[in-house]
């Protein structure tokens, strides 16, 4: 196949309405937020998984903090009547990722599960995909960073350390993702079971406000909470199409 | 000498312009230390510590994550514009005025866009590898991202830098050969080579005028359409405030219009230091004063509309990003550009104002100051405020990219000392087109030859 | 070729060093960060890199005692994870569980014993284990055993006994387990009302409606996490969906968690309590035989007065009553501020009776009472109160203590400036510090045994409460040891051999020790016939938990009509005048740090706080409508001062606090404990009032009044954070619980397809 071929191909590709809907995997996570209550251990838990950096104070405070999920936290009414709510924001994986058509050497790129990837040693620092992002869940390397003996020993070796100069973001647990396929096709099966994917997050979250699985797989405890009557999509009516859907909070007026 | 235009003698027009080139005064060697001095100290040594430190030692941060390299870039792209825009327009429709001023204006364009690519290589995080955004065959079959505007960017300014570089080169083709026949010892050979053996005959002229218009039609759709596509850097994100149709026309027109502000202040400086009084005159200044009047009503009028439709949409993500911008932390610099670029040229109306030197540069350096301001403030204030207030945050540059900035306009000052020593900064040949040939057998004939 | 003089040379030179150090620029500036992600590039035949083991243990970042796995590779921790057959937390974990283990793997733990001559501001030197060991021992046989103290951290199981042993040993009764945070008023209270000693068992799981006062029950009180899961099921899990209301002076993560929200004046929960309790008495929600005892006892308590004493409207206080009865199961619990006030187990006392008079005892999605542990002896009543601290730092000045062994527990930090407990311990000849981290208090010590980790160390742990039934769990190390330190049990086993105490203690290592006692559980039965005690006890060690899912048969709960006349719950008493000191000062548990001990881990240090995303440092949470009378604004640097003292933090413009409240959080200002920890933000303890809770003798730390001092200076108060209001832009959606019909048309767009398999 001659490289015009394979261009006009992938052209083609491109063009092709709805060229992000055949996935052979479709993950999603669904977040209900009447469950979520802020505690943060699922940022911890992406922190520890995914070998983020300790940015250290003067970065944090010149807004370079490196957290792949991060709890926003929204007031509604005055006192007596103030109201905080919590929302889990992560990449969203959209399916019509802004980021990923703006990136000039397609490092970010929609893979066959549907998931928004990262190839670190791709990237060449152009921060055009954070700007796109209208979720703000892409996280540049401003600098190398360190983690003081005996600190480092923690590292995992299942996810690469990036280099200053290029972005990453929530890859959805990609190294875990792929350790469930490896096992599925060591036991001869052909696709991973519903709840043998666990992302760091979902898998600490203490009130199982987080739920990871295949959409495709209209059984999975993903799909069925996607029927939930609760569920809507962040900024919606940008139409980026994210795989993650939120379960509306419930407001009741007194018991 | 402050003979008139029309009392030129083609023996004038050579001994000038050689002379512009040959004689080197003492003042063009400090201008030219400087300029090298300040370079290397304010560009070249902080890019480097940016290399070893990484991004971060410039302000940029989440969620501001573009900053003053890519205005920069804007606005040296936008400087780049009009001088061979202009000088093609103005070929095409024939006008004479424009034949003493073309060439610096042309070089403009050259050597802006040569600084904004400059400041791509300084805006990547990793711009060792800036090599990967070209499409070049590889045994990976790696390709470049194609529906990417950053690549349209670097398809469309090679091709822009391409055109203009032959664009100026052909141009001074017959002046080089002038020159070689004037000069001796290294200048001569250097422009031997040069001038790719022009004799000046009749077939050469010939063939000249026509690939020199035929590459002019070329470069006007060419110019226009660079900037459109680097407004769609923006435009084509979902950025509130950047998501707009107008941009691309935006773009253009303040690219022509801090362009041509440019060219006022080039013809200045070249009209005082290098003693050609006699042929950028005050019609230059008139008819350049005219554009630029121009320019800025239109320019005023889009950033009407910006407003306009910004509240129109009545969304709070619009409303809060024309808050932000008319009120917010960066007003005193929206105000600062609504002054240099909206009210102050409005004095252009006088041709006094138009035809006295001093005051058109002034009016020049505020236009480019505002135009730079614009580009800043479509970075900073956008981004910091998207669609998840939570994320909202501050963008203040670094003293890294301050002097980043000032570098890269002495990079630019230094190009152009060079380039005026070896190029005849005002076209020879054509001036003399301008002129009433000479009769035969006078002593003026033989000066010529 | 032409010849080269000696210009061109030079010049060549020149530009060739330029080009030469431009490229090494160049190439250095592009270099990748040295990272070693696997410890060895030709690891040992036993290892297959790649395959990760897990170990079970449990965790010890707070008294929870939450069951952990820990993903090794290559002989190095690389991640904690909940170990889901452990009934406490069923495989969750909070945040501070999983920095566990940024302990282990601290760039300044204390890595060889440590010694310095009598001078407590000189340099410690470096000894050996024999060294020290014997230092302390020929210490502790030379002094009479009463002047001996053995002051730890509040520990559980086989560990406690060790003390327990060794302390006899020694013929001393002066064995203390000190935690800042542990609930005495709590146990108080439980022991007047129920007659229990045990806490009973909290079942929010099942709850439908839930009052808490003042428990921040989701990020601090007692088990978080076993908490976030029965929220999280409460919430969505069931058919019907519980409702959750908090009573807080200021709102914490279990406040804007909960459905309603609301700020009675603080120190009067209990009184709002027995105004619940009256309403529900009053309005025959409540038929039991002893109504009219309770109708007395009650009286004073109408609703009306209850209202104006506790700033909460009577409306609000009838509806509350009337909910709480009528969603069963509901649940009362109290705890936090509520029982840190000058009456703070009356108060929950109070909340118990609600409890009481709408049947919730013994019930599921009420409370249940647990069957005393197997093993492991209960110290409560080794537990160090505030009373008691004031009471060993009045010994230590009278120069009654002799040798003072702190183990794992930070006092200096914990206890009010106005204790002069820091000043009281230059009274004591020999301090040995047992911890693995230098915190305020090792740092005032004379020898510095330091502990292994808990990731390095056998031990095991009886959850306290327990979850409705028996259950424990074995710790064991995930990671053989990083440093030149020691079990904690292994240093007691190491002294007890130089003492000669061998027939009492006779174990080689504290492993041998928890393993005999495992045999007491493995000869209960069941296990015995099935397996032999080793093959049990792998089984263990694998599951990392032993439980017995027999809940204990409550019975029929007769209360003594004594308990109903005693009710009673009177205005809160504070320590500063209210003119002076116009605010009531609000300590709180960070969720980050809880009493500090999390200070040292940059996880910790780098997680936004969850209520404000403040990382770093500290603050003081002030209501807006507060501040704008004082014209603060946010960052304003402020000064709070108390009778006892004063520390500045910046302002923190907090919509949910009291406008006569001003709150802070505990767990930073520390003067020592590592690089993350040291001179960051300021800690609230010190400028405490030493007032003490009148029947237990604790802290009572929210009953300390202060005012605000403008500095005129901003302060730095690095946020994550940005604008915290959505500006209509349906960020965060909400619905009321009676939608439930018609799908979301928005989704429907979501391709769902089926891929056969
Ligand atoms: N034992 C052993 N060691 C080897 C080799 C070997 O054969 N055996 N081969 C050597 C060679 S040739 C190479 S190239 C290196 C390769 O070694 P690595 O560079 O480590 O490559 P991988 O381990 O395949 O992938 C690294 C991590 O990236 C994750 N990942 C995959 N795709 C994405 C993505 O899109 N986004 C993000 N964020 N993460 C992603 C994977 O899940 C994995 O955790 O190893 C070298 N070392
Ligand atoms: N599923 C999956 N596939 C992958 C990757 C992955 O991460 N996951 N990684 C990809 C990457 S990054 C790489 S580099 C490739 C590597 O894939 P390969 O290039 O296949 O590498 P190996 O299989 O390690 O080595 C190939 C053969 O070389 C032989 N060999 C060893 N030493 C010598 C020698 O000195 N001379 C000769 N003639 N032969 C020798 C080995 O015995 C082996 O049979 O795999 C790619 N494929
Ligand atoms: S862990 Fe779960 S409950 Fe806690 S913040 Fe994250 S999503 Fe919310
Ligand atoms: S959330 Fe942002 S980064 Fe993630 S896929 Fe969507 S656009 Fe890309
Ligand atoms: S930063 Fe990296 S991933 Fe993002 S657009 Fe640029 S090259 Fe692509
Ligand atoms: S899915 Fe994985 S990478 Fe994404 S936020 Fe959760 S833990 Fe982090
Ligand atoms: S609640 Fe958190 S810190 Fe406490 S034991 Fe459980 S995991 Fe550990």
């Amino acid at each position: 196949m001659s490289v015009v071929d394979r261009f006009s191909e992938s052209w083609r590709k491109y063009r092709k309405p709805g060229y992000y809907e055949d996935f052979d995997y479709a993950w999603t996570m669904t977040i209900d937020l009447d469950r979520c209550n802020g505690c943060e251990a699922c940022v911890t838990a992406c922190q520890a998984e995914n070998n983020l950096p300790i940015v250290g104070e003067e970065d944090i405070a010149r807004g370079r903090q490196m957290q792949w999920i991060r709890i926003e936290r929204y007031w509604d009414g005055e006192y007596p009547n103030a109201r905080l709510s919590f929302i889990p924001m992560l990449c969203q994986h959209c399916d019509a990722a802004p980021c990923e058509t703006v990136c000039p050497v397609s490092a970010t790129y929609h893979n066959q599960d549907g998931l928004n990837v990262q190839v670190y040693n791709r990237c060449i620092g152009t921060r055009s995909c954070a700007v796109y992002c209208p979720y703000e869940v892409r996280y540049f390397n401003y600098s190398n960073h360190h983690w003081p003996a005996p600190l480092d020993q923690q590292l995992n070796p299942d996810v690469s350390v990036r280099e200053k100069g290029v972005m990453e973001k929530c890859t959805f647990c990609i190294q875990r993702i792929r350790q469930a396929k490896d096992h599925a096709k060591d036991d001869g099966r052909r696709r991973v079971r519903d709840g043998e994917v666990q992302p760091a997050c979902v898998q600490t979250c203490p009130t199982e406000a987080l739920v990871f699985g295949d959409r495709n797989d209209p059984d999975s405890q993903v799909s069925r909470s996607l029927n939930d009557p609760r569920a809507y999509r962040v900024l919606d009516e940008l139409n980026t199409r994210p795989s993650v859907v939120y379960l509306k909070k419930v407001v009741t007026d007194g018991g | 000498m402050a003979a008139e235009h029309n009392e030129l003698t083609y023996a004038d027009v050579n001994r000038d312009v050689v002379r512009s080139l040959v004689e080197t005064g003492p003042k063009y060697y400090v201008t030219l230390g400087v300029a090298v001095g300040v370079f290397l100290t304010c560009f070249f040594f902080p890019w480097f510590y940016q290399l070893f430190y990484g991004i971060g030692a410039a302000g940029m941060n989440q969620p501001t994550v573009w900053g003053t390299y890519l205005a920069s870039f804007i606005f040296w792209i936008g400087l780049s514009h009009s001088g061979t825009l202009l000088s093609c327009v103005l070929h095409i429709t024939n006008s004479a005025w424009r034949k003493a001023m073309y060439r610096s204006a042309e070089a403009m364009t050259l050597f802006s866009l040569m600084v904004a690519a400059t400041m791509v290589m300084v805006h990547l995080g990793r711009p060792w590898f800036i090599h990967w955004s070209l499409p070049y065959p590889n045994q990976m079959e790696l390709w470049p991202n194609f529906r990417s505007p950053l690549l349209f960017d670097v398809m469309a300014i090679s091709t822009y830098l391409a055109g203009s570089s032959i664009f100026i080169y052909m141009g001074s083709i017959p002046d080089f050969a002038a020159v070689r026949d004037r000069t001796s010892g290294w200048r001569h050979h250097m422009y031997v080579l040069l001038s790719l053996g022009w004799r000046g005959t009749d077939t050469e002229w010939h063939r000249l005028g026509r690939a020199y218009t035929f590459l002019a039609v070329l470069i006007i759709p060419l110019a226009v359409s660079v900037h459109s596509i680097v407004s769609w850097d923006f435009a084509l994100s979902i950025v509130p405030a950047l998501h707009q149709t107008i941009f691309a026309p935006y773009f253009v027109v303040g690219a022509i219009y801090s362009g041509t502000a440019g060219i006022v202040t080039v013809m200045f400086m070249l009209r005082k230091y290098m003693n050609f009084e006699r042929y950028i005159t005050e019609l230059h200044f008139d008819n350049l004063g005219k554009l630029l009047l121009l320019l800025s009503l239109i320019w005023t009028y889009i950033n009407v509309l910006e407003i306009f439709t910004g509240w129109y949409s009545g969304t709070s993500t619009e409303l809060e990003a024309l808050r932000y911008k008319l009120f917010g932390f960066y007003a005193p610099l929206y105000w600062e550009m609504i002054l240099f670029c909206a009210v102050a040229p409005l004095l252009l109306i006088s041709r006094r104002f138009r035809t006295s030197f001093v005051p058109m540069l002034f009016l020049s350096f505020a236009i480019n100051i505002g135009m730079y301001t614009e580009r800043f403030l479509i970075v900073a204030t956008s981004l910091s405020r998207k669609y998840l207030p939570d994320t909202w945050g501050l963008y203040v540059p670094s003293l890294v990219e301050i002097s980043i900035l000032i570098g890269s306009v002495a990079m630019f000052v230094t190009l152009f000392l060079v380039f005026v020593k070896i190029f005849p900064s005002v076209s020879i040949y054509e001036v003399k087109e301008t002129m009433d040939v000479p009769r035969k057998g006078t002593p003026q004939w033989q000066t010529t030859r | 070729m032409p010849d080269i003089d000696r210009r061109d040379f030079l010049k060549l030179v020149g530009a060739g060093s330029v080009g030469v150090a431009a490229g090494f620029v160049l190439a250095e500036s592009i270099k990748h960060p040295v990272e070693y992600l696997i410890p060895f590039p030709v690891p040992p035949e036993d290892y297959s890199p790649g395959i990760a083991t897990w170990y079970n243990t449990v965790c010890r970042m707070c008294a929870a005692g939450c069951g952990i796995s820990v993903r090794t590779r290559e002989g190095r921790a690389k991640k904690i994870e909940g170990n889901p057959a452990h009934p406490v937390n069923q495989g969750r974990l909070c945040a501070l569980g999983q920095a566990g283990l940024q302990v282990l793997y601290n760039p300044d733990r204390l890595t060889t014993p440590l010694l310095r001559d009598g001078d407590r501001t000189g340099p410690f030197t470096q000894i050996t284990w024999e060294e020290g060991l014997s230092a302390v021992a020929d210490r502790l046989a030379s002094v009479d055993g009463g002047r001996i103290y053995l002051l730890s951290e509040g520990v559980r199981g086989h560990l406690a006994g060790l003390f327990e042993l060794f302390m006899a040993g020694l013929g001393s009764n002066r064995l203390l387990h000190y935690d800042f945070d542990y609930p005495h008023t709590l146990y108080a209270a439980n022991k007047r009302f129920y007659g229990e000693n045990n806490l009973p068992y909290y079942d929010l799981r099942n709850a439908r409606y839930l009052l808490s006062f003042g428990a921040d029950y989701l990020g601090s009180w007692i088990s978080p996490v076993h908490h976030g899961l029965g929220f999280g099921h409460s919430r969505q899990g069931g058919e019907v969906r519980g409702y959750f209301v908090q009573i807080e002076p200021r709102m914490s993560l279990s406040g804007a968690a909960a459905d309603e929200w609301i700020a009675a004046s603080p120190g009067t929960e209990g009184l709002l309590a027995l105004g619940l309790a009256h309403h529900i008495v009053a309005e025959g929600l409540y038929e039991g035989d002893d109504r009219d005892d309770w109708m007395s006892a009650l009286a004073a308590y109408s609703t009306a007065r209850v209202a104006e004493q506790t700033d909460v409207p009577t409306n609000t206080i009838a509806r509350l009553a009337k909910a709480f009865a009528r969603n069963q199961p509901s649940l009362a619990i109290g705890g936090g501020a509520a029982g840190n006030h000058s009456g703070g187990v009356d108060t929950l006392v109070a909340v118990n009776a609600l409890n009481y008079l709408v049947g919730n005892l013994g019930k599921s999605g009420g409370l249940l009472f647990n069957p005393d542990p197997v093993v492991g002896r209960p110290t409560r009543s080794r537990r160090a109160s505030f009373q008691t601290m004031l009471e060993l730092a009045e010994d230590a000045r009278r120069g009654n203590i002799e040798v003072l062994i702190v183990n794992q527990t930070n006092p200096v930090f914990t206890l009010p400036a106005a204790t002069g407990f820091k000043e009281a311990l230059a009274g004591i000849p020999l301090i040995v510090s047992l911890s693995s981290f230098m915190d305020e208090t090792t740092a005032l010590a004379d020898l510095i045994l330091p502990s292994h980790t808990y990731l390095e160390s056998w031990g095991d742990d009886i959850p306290e409460p327990g979850v409705g039934f028996r259950t424990a769990s074995v710790s064991q190390p995930v990671v053989s040891p990083l440093y030149d330190t020691r079990a904690t049990g292994d240093i007691v086993l190491g002294l007890a051999q130089k003492l000669g105490l061998t027939d009492s203690m006779p174990w080689t290592s504290m492993k041998e020790y928890v393993e005999q006692g495992w045999r007491q559980i493995h000869a209960r039965g069941a296990d015995t016939e099935t397996r032999d005690f080793q093959a049990f006890w792998r089984a263990i060690l694998q599951a990392g938990v032993w439980g017995e899912k027999l809940r204990r048969d409550n019975g029929a709960f007769a209360l003594d009509k004594s308990v109903i006349d005693n009710i009673g719950a009177q205005q809160p008493e504070f320590s500063g005048s209210n003119d002076d000191f116009p605010f009531v000062l609000h300590p709180y548990l960070s969720n980050t740090f809880l009493d500090g001990r999390g200070a040292n881990l940059p996880w910790m240090q780098e997680l936004p706080d969850p209520m404000t995303s403040v990382v770093y440092g500290s603050w003081v949470e002030l209501n807006p409508a507060t501040a704008r009378q004082l014209g603060l604004a946010q960052g304003d640097l402020v000064r709070v001062e108390s009778p006892h003292g004063s520390v500045s933090a910046p302002v923190y413009l907090y919509p949910g606090i009291r406008p006569d409240v001003i709150a802070m959080p505990i767990g930073q200002g520390h003067a020592e404990y590592g690089r993350y920890a040291r001179n960051r933000g300021s800690n609230p303890i010190e400028i405490l009032a030493p007032r003490a809770e009148s029947h237990t003798g604790a802290l009572a730390w929210s009953a300390t009044r202060v005012k605000l001092a403008a500095t005129g200076k901003k302060a730095a108060l690095v946020q994550t954070g940005g604008t915290s209001r959505q500006l209509g832009r349906g960020i965060v959606q909400t619905t009321d619980a009676t939608a439930g019909s018609g799908h979301n048309a928005r989704l429907n767009s979501i391709p769902i397809k089926v891929v056969s398999t």
